[in-house]
């Protein structure tokens, strides 16, 4: 019981204290590729310590713009201290099912949506919209990730569903589903090729464009462990525990794995150009149905 | 056939590794004929006023202040680093460095000033003095000629000549809500 | 102490809002030249963004024109606070070779208050790194005013005294 609430602990500070360090190794291999000197790892950090400097300006009136940033944050923290790190499930983790996490992750990116139309600003209604497309083509693809894990175990636990490999063995629909998932990973963390709504300052001002000082920096760190958490899925679901039991063992080898999975995400993401909306529409639309025949496979027993 | 044209473009980009300056921390040297600030050589300039003259932001200001003394100030906000003064300057008194580092928090950092002692004639002991003599000469104040000093204070600003309601109307500015 | 953090993280990771109110563009052309992998600007933490409301720094270019003075006051206050702001360009310093015409109300100083100003036609890249740098406190300031004298006359007339400037008045626009 009390080990119980250490691991949720655990998993909160992992998290949060490892988020920004990842995103800023993404940087940084991007100005590499760029055959720039990036800026220094510890970067990130410094954005948001700088932006929890900052004024608060609300520039919309009513409740929703405010409760926008806290509400994404409180639904990505939910998910991360339900899930089992090093795969050791916490207190948290028997009270939640799979279909929980894909109910909070959906609450997260409502919340983005409801920050951006709170802010009667029309650039950010054009983000919101695509957002609202990006979220409701890519969501299913998480969801049928987790379901077929759900259904090799027979249960919808997530002990059991996280642990994918390492419980059920490698068969054809768990190898189907990690060639969909790797294909819609940068859609997933929201990077190049597919970040059309959300970090888009360059082309068109995201959903974000009203939000400054903490607001900003809860929504930046909530994307920051949004990647972090689809990095770490990936890695919990699709490669097989290390199964060393020794705990902080495990965690850093899960670690370096999630390390592995962002230099893909970075290679990937500056390498390729930003999609219009209606080909990444179309693009996760094979994806979603490449996704159900796994889903079927796994039903069948393959 | 798109997987490998991605992994010869991440081999492409590793060839020329990182081709960052580092240039805070090093000198960065400039072109030939670069023209940056220009300095002034009290010791050859005759206070001609020729750069006065010719200095299309009209940076260059000069002026009798008294029967020896002619006053040169070049206010360094406006210039356009053209090198006009360094090309008419009769004595070459006028050089446009290298200098580009000229940031700086106030404006009067980057002002030139220079006194000089302008000769008296043989025959009246007097220097030449521009206002009274003759009529071309009365023609060339205000109004005709802008780089004498006086002109500093009266050089027009748009906001001075506002109608006063029209620049109120500006503090007030919102933007049209469709 | 989370106050204290924040300050120092503060010149670390400054966010820049380019702001063009009537330039040529070729200030801008060498505001983009910073953000490109020769002269890289972001191993300072400075990034551009879009929106005013995340940017710390408004990078002002151009000389204030009559339209954009309003919209260049409304974007100056949306920038939380505290926020910087860099006059880029010898139009953005004094007004340039248009200070005294009809739709220039003459350089970033008219509209905003300015911290920095670089001057240049258009000012080199370096040059503006040199203004960040300086901004960081990374270097020492470079310009200084220059006063030369051919002679020093020992005489009365000469001294910047009381007398001196009640008979000539003109004198006091030295003191601009």
């Amino acid at each position: 019981m009390v080990m119980g609430i250490v691991y949720a602990l655990v998993n909160v500070l992992v998290f949060v204290l490892l988020a920004p360090f990842y995103d800023g190794v993404a940087r940084r291999l991007t100005a590499r590729v760029q055959s720039r000197k990036g800026p220094p790892l510890r970067q990130p950090y410094l954005d948001i310590l700088k932006l929890l400097g900052k004024e608060n300006v609300i520039s919309a009136e009513g409740w929703p713009f405010r409760l926008a940033p806290l509400s994404a944050f409180a639904s990505i923290l939910a998910v991360i201290v339900l899930v089992p790190l090093g795969a050791k499930a916490n207190i948290l983790s028997h009270r939640a099912d799979v279909i929980t996490v894909v109910y909070l992750l959906a609450l997260g990116g409502v919340s983005v949506l409801l920050g951006a139309l709170a802010s009667r600003n029309t650039f950010a209604m054009i983000g919101a919209s695509r957002e609202m497309m990006t979220m409701i083509m890519i969501e299913p693809v998480l969801a049928m990730t987790l379901i077929m894990t759900a259904v090799k175990v027979n249960s919808l636990g997530l002990q059991g569903a996280m642990a994918g490999v390492s419980a059920s063995g490698f068969g054809l629909s768990t190898g189907l589903m990690l060639a969909v998932y790797l294909l819609a990973l940068q859609a997933f963390v929201a990077k190049q090729p597919f970040d059309i709504a959300e970090a888009e300052i360059e082309v068109l001002e995201g959903p974000f464009i009203e939000y400054s000082g903490p607001n900003y920096a809860l929504f930046k760190l909530s994307m920051m462990l949004k990647q972090m958490f689809y990095a770490f899925l990936f890695v919990s679901v699709f490669l097989p525990a290390a199964g060393t039991g020794v705990y902080p063992l495990d965690i850093l080898i899960q670690l370096a794995a999630i390390l592995a999975v962002f230099v893909l995400i970075a290679v990937v993401g500056s390498t390729n150009p930003r999609l219009r909306i209606d080909q990444a529409v179309r693009y996760y639309a094979v994806l979603i149905f490449l996704s159900l025949c796994a889903v079927g496979l796994a039903l069948k027993g393959l | 056939m798109w997987l490998t044209s991605k992994i010869k473009q991440i081999l492409m980009v590793l060839k020329p590794g990182v081709v960052t300056l580092k240039y805070p921390f090093e000198p960065r040297p400039v072109a030939k004929d670069f023209r940056g600030q220009p300095a002034w050589d009290h010791h050859k300039c005759v206070g001609c006023g020729g750069c006065a003259a010719h200095c299309p932001a009209r940076t260059i200001l000069v002026r009798d202040i008294c029967q020896e003394l002619r006053i040169m100030i070049y206010d360094g906000a406006r210039c356009a680093y053209c090198g006009r003064c360094a090309d008419v300057c009769p004595e070459d008194a006028i050089v446009m460095t290298e200098q580009f580092e000229l940031a700086t928090g106030d404006r009067d950092d980057i002002t030139v000033t220079m006194e000089l002692f302008m000769l008296t004639c043989q025959r009246c002991g007097r220097c030449y003095n521009m206002e009274t003599t003759n009529m071309i000469d009365k023609m060339e104040l205000k109004g005709f000629r802008y780089d004498h000093l006086e002109m500093r204070a009266v050089i027009p600003k748009a906001t001075e000549r506002f109608d006063a309601k029209v620049l109120e109307a500006t503090e007030r500015y919102e933007r049209p809500r469709t | 102490m989370l106050a204290k953090l924040c300050k120092k993280a503060f010149p670390r990771s400054l966010w820049v809002y380019h702001c063009n109110s009537g330039a040529c563009n070729g200030c801008d052309i060498e505001i983009l030249n910073i953000l490109t992998p020769y002269y890289d600007v972001e191993r300072f933490g400075i990034k551009l963004v879009g929106s005013p409301r995340h940017a710390d720094v408004m990078l002002l270019s151009g000389a204030v024109t009559r339209p954009t003075l309003p919209l260049v006051k409304k974007a100056y206050e949306a920038i939380p606070a505290p926020k910087l702001v860099f006059g880029i360009g010898s139009c953005a310093v004094g007004g340039g070779c248009w200070f005294d015409t009809y739709n220039v109300t003459g350089g970033a100083a008219t509209a905003v208050p300015v911290n920095y100003y670089v001057p240049g036609c258009p000012p080199r890249p370096e040059a503006i790194i040199y203004g960040v740098a300086l901004a960081l406190g990374l270097v020492d300031k470079k310009a200084a005013p220059v006063e030369l004298k051919q002679v020093e006359f020992p005489i009365d007339a000469y001294e910047r005294n009381k007398a001196w400037e009640e008979r000539n008045v003109i004198y006091e626009l030295l003191k601009h």
